[in-house]
């Protein structure tokens, strides 16, 4: 990640951006079900090889600017909503993001299909996602 | 709820553009992406771009990036199969670098 940074900077005017757009390393996907005036939570989705992953992708990014490449101009944070209307659409979903995918942790589905059950009419699953984008400014 | 937003685990179209220009417009700049999947944000800011370079080691997703953009008649777009590595480090200037979802 460190080179693919480099190698970035290297074709970036002086004082060009370099921005990187990625989920959220400590805020990870959540699960709940919703309706109006209803917010069950069920679990926080796990993915400990991709965490690995952003820890690599933000130590790589705080390195460019040790290293003298870029100087930081910000980060900010985010987050947005995906809902689904059953149960049985979080496979299709999950499959739907690259490997390593996250997954429910132990029992997480089974309270989810269990809890689905007893939720109120016009019930949604909603899945919540964070983003962070880092801008580093070109020396 | 229609189907695209069911079978999409990306945010809805607009977000990314709206983060990116709390720090810097796209408007008329030479942007350099790495990692654009199937064109999904690519297209988005590419109509305000001065030109974009688009890499991404999926060969299935450069096609389909390719064929939206031909469908929106877009034509600043330069969709490539492969990764920074087969960027030169000599060439013309970018003005933006954007590592879209690639780490």
């Amino acid at each position: 990640m460190v080179h693919a940074l480099q190698r970035a900077g290297r074709r970036l005017s002086p004082g060009g951006m370099l921005i990187s757009l990625r989920p959220h390393r400590r805020w990870r996907p959540t699960v709940a079900i919703t309706a109006p005036g209803y917010r069950l939570p069920i679990a926080r989705l796990v993915n400990p090889a991709f965490e690995g992953n952003l820890r690599s992708a933000d130590s790589a990014l705080d390195r460019v600017v040790d290293e003298g490449w870029f100087t930081a101009a910000g980060t900010r944070s985010s987050r947005y909503r995906i809902f689904l209307q059953r149960p049985s659409q979080m496979r299709t979903y999950l499959e739907l993001i690259n490997p390593p995918r996250p997954r429910f942790p132990p029992g997480g589905r089974a309270r989810l299909f269990a809890l689905w059950n007893s939720a109120p009419p016009g019930a949604r699953i909603e899945v919540t996602e964070y983003l962070v984008i880092t801008v580093l400014r070109r020396r | 709820m229609s189907y695209d937003q069911v079978l999409s685990a990306y945010p809805r179209d607009g977000l990314e553009l709206r983060l990116i220009e709390r720090f810097t417009s796209l408007r008329n700049k030479r942007v350099l992406e790495i990692g654009c999947g199937d064109g999904r944000l690519t297209l988005q800011y590419a109509p305000v771009a001065s030109s974009v370079l688009a890499f991404d080691p999926d060969r299935a997703s450069i096609e389909e990036a390719a064929w939206q953009q031909a469908d929106r008649g877009i034509d600043n777009v330069d969709f490539r199969v492969g990764s920074i590595e087969q960027l030169a480090d000599r060439g013309a200037r970018f003005d933006v670098a954007l590592f879209s979802w690639s780490l």
